[in-house]
């Protein structure tokens, strides 16, 4: 035992020197290197890994990525014990806000903000400001306002997409008077179940209430239980709450995954007909649909309400904010902001990109290239209210209004819980 | 006495009975989650893994394939091809572990040992002052030290690297290490010191010769401890060490292989099993030990 310990005693006094030593000897070879954090992993880190390569071979210059799937707390952590990197991807404008106002981020410049005026629409500009100050950049974004459809069987039972609600809801009727069930929904996701939910009711807002009340909703201007909001939940209430609408019932959509509550659809005969959700709901379809995309599924915006607001679209995406000044860092964000960034990962598929210069027909598929198109041409673009309300709110009262309220709590009632909630 | 035999033994039915039942409720999931990680992909996404023994029959090493040999990426390369490449396999995440556990679990042994032989046998001033804000410091979380530490540890240039995660698992193992050695080497007999300084003994020689090699099942109950708490250590190891993949340890790559939305759930199936493997082994190698430690300190000899 001793002699063991011994050993392993004299193991550990020499491991840390060497090392050290390894550390130095990647310091000493002079390569500038930015380090990154963001909170998307895996597949995706590769993927971007991948589209930042020609600014690598260019320059010279290293960037690693490091993502993890606790990033919200962990940027938190490491900004406030002094470790932050040198650029970050926040998911949430509610944290760069945070950053922003603490004054641990570096402002963006002249240079990257004209880059930014030529290459944005200006919503984007202004989701990535404090104060009237810039300071994030998106790269790869989301919309959400998608409606997905097995193609094949549609076509079988004479099904057609619909332009308005009203003929949505011919649609929906048709469908049950054939003996099918429209929707596939599902909300369940853990710690964050009912985000599904607020995707839904956000949608239904910017159709119904338009995105001036909108914009009011998300600053409490006016009240969680306004007749604007109410009105929203009652259009979705017909659709989710009527048992015949929608596969399962309410246990089913409490229940079920966000991710798997698609896989109805492509049962065969599809046991439910529609699922509305964002681009990336691709990712989680079955492995025989991905392969065959174009040719399995459809897909249409989700219709107009009042035809006074068009269809506007819903989404969200990671901002990039630069915590550490340094030439290399901002020689990274200005490659960040144009579209040379995004042209590999659009081509591998699963992201849209809202560059206004962008080359639509990089996106592997006609799904995703009219994806694209119908976000950089929206005339209404609103990123994810949920997100942009106080945590509080936008990640709790509001995600369990709607559990509550799917399970059967009265709408009133949950409408003035979510409203007494919001932090004075 | 037949009456009270048989009482005895429908007694015991009885508690045999519900540890059955028990058993059987403690196993349910963990046997779920093994059929769940040999069935193929879209079987385990669609359907419960109870229907194995049904209609969806199929087995599928694929999961485990994915977790080892590092799941499959498809991309588009600079010249605009699509490659389908294999990520990284687990053999690095495992290096890093063993990098991280092994000296983590060994300095606070070493420490804890000493410290506890201190605190239950030698006399200094102070003695059960620090001996109780040892213990105090064992209701401590070490989430609200994370900060602080990242501080420090910034200035003193020991963010990332593994130093200053062996440190840190050490500080934080420390009390609880403490605390338990005490317990058991306070319970060793006072005679046997007594005649050891009596012969002259000086107290590191006592406590090489005697401490160390009396105290072996509490020091392997502690080990299992430490090394299981720091092998599934997930937040010490992402603050203070990163997650870049040259130092990403076994848990990082896991939490990590589900996937930006979770959309590849079912490899941690197999994940789980993978991970599992090296605690188990450690658990079993030292488990004699562990039920007597275990008591150790219970009853004062």
């Amino acid at each position: 035992m001793r002699k063991v310990m011994l050993v392993l005693l004299i193991a550990l006094l020499i491991m840390p020197s060497v090392f050290a030593a390894g550390q130095k000897g990647t310091a000493a070879t002079g390569a500038k290197t930015v380090t990154v954090f963001g909170a998307f992993v895996d597949e995706e880190q590769r993927r971007f890994e991948e589209a930042i390569k020609p600014f690598e071979e260019r320059t010279g210059i290293k960037v690693v990525y490091e993502g993890s799937k606790d990033f919200e707390t962990l940027i938190s952590v490491r900004v406030e014990g002094g470790n932050p990197p040198d650029i970050a991807g926040l998911p949430q404008p509610g944290l760069m806000m945070n950053f922003a106002s603490q004054g641990k981020l570096v402002p963006m410049w002249a240079s990257l903000e004209a880059t930014i005026d030529k290459n944005y629409a200006p919503v984007w500009k202004d989701l990535g400001s404090y104060e009237g100050t810039p300071f994030g950049v998106f790269h790869r974004v989301n919309a959400k306002s998608f409606v997905w459809y097995p193609k094949k069987a549609w076509a079988r039972a004479g099904y057609e997409v619909p332009t308005t609600w009203g003929e949505l809801v011919a649609l929906m009727d048709k469908m049950v008077a054939n003996g099918h069930t429209p929707w596939a929904v599902g909300i369940e996701s853990g710690g964050a179940t009912g985000w599904v939910g607020t995707d839904w009711i956000e949608d239904i807002m910017l159709r119904t209430a338009g995105p001036e009340v909108y914009d009011k909703w998300v600053a409490n201007e006016i009240p969680f239980n306004a007749p604007e909001v109410k009105e929203a939940f009652e259009f979705l209430g017909d659709i989710w709450l009527n048992p015949k609408y929608v596969y399962g019932g309410r246990n089913t959509i409490l229940t079920t995954s966000f991710g798997d509550a698609q896989r109805p659809m492509f049962d065969n005969p599809p046991k439910a007909w529609m699922h509305r959700q964002g681009n990336f709901i691709t990712g989680f379809f079955p492995d025989a649909v991905q392969a065959n995309l174009e040719e399995e599924v459809g897909v249409f915006p989700l219709p107009s309400i009042n035809p006074e607001f068009g269809i506007p679209v819903l989404g969200g995406g990671d901002q990039f904010v630069v915590f550490n000044d340094r030439p290399e860092v901002r020689q990274f964000m200005e490659f960040l902001a144009t579209w040379e960034s995004g042209e590999s990962w659009a081509k591998a598929g699963g992201a849209l990109f809202p560059y206004l210069n962008q080359d639509l027909s990089a996106y592997p598929n006609e799904i995703e290239r009219s994806l694209a198109e119908a976000l950089v041409n929206a005339k209404v673009f609103r990123f994810d209210a949920s997100d942009l309300m106080p945590a509080q709110v936008g990640a709790g009262s509001f995600w369990t209004g709607i559990v509550d309220w799917v399970n059967g709590k009265p709408l009133a009632t949950m409408l003035n819980d979510v409203q007494r909630s919001w932090p004075k | 006495m037949t009456r009270v035999k048989s009482k005895k033994s429908n007694w015991s039915l009885v508690v045999n009975l519900i540890l059955l039942v028990l058993v059987i409720v403690w196993s349910i999931p963990i046997i779920g989650l093994f059929i769940s990680s040999i069935r193929p992909q879209d079987n385990v996404l669609s359907t419960g893994w109870w229907t194995i023994f049904g209609e969806h029959s199929e087995l599928s090493l694929d999961n485990y394939r994915q977790v080892l040999g590092g799941s499959q990426y498809t991309f588009v390369d600079s010249a605009g091809n699509t490659v389908r490449a294999s990520g990284d396999n687990l053999s690095r995440a495992f290096i890093n572990s063993f990098t991280v556990t092994i000296p983590s679990v060994i300095i606070p042994i070493l420490i804890a040992s000493a410290a506890a032989f201190g605190f239950a046998w030698m006399i200094f001033p102070g003695r059960k002052f620090f001996f109780t804000t040892v213990v105090a410091l064992l209701v401590v979380p070490l989430q609200i030290a994370l900060i602080p530490i990242l501080r420090d540890y910034q200035s003193l240039g020991l963010t990332g690297s593994y130093l200053g995660i062996w440190l840190a698992h050490t500080g934080f193992g420390l009390p609880l290490g403490i605390y338990l050695l005490y317990n058991y080497i306070s319970t060793i007999p006072r005679d046997v010191f007594e005649s050891a300084f009596l012969d002259g003994a000086r107290p590191m020689v006592v406590f090489n010769r005697l401490v160390l090699p009396l105290s072996v099942p509490a020091i392997a109950s502690l080990a299992i401890f430490q090394f299981l708490w720091v092998w599934n250590d997930l937040l010490v190891a992402l603050v203070f060490l990163g997650g870049t993949s040259d130092v990403a340890v076994l848990t990082q790559r896991l939490a990590n292989m589900v996937g930006s939305r979770g959309q590849d759930w079912h490899l941690l199936t197999a994940g789980a099993f993978v991970a599992m493997i090296v605690p188990l082994a450690v658990f079993f190698g030292l488990q004699r030990y562990f039920v007597q430690g275990l008591m150790a300190g219970s009853v004062k000899g």
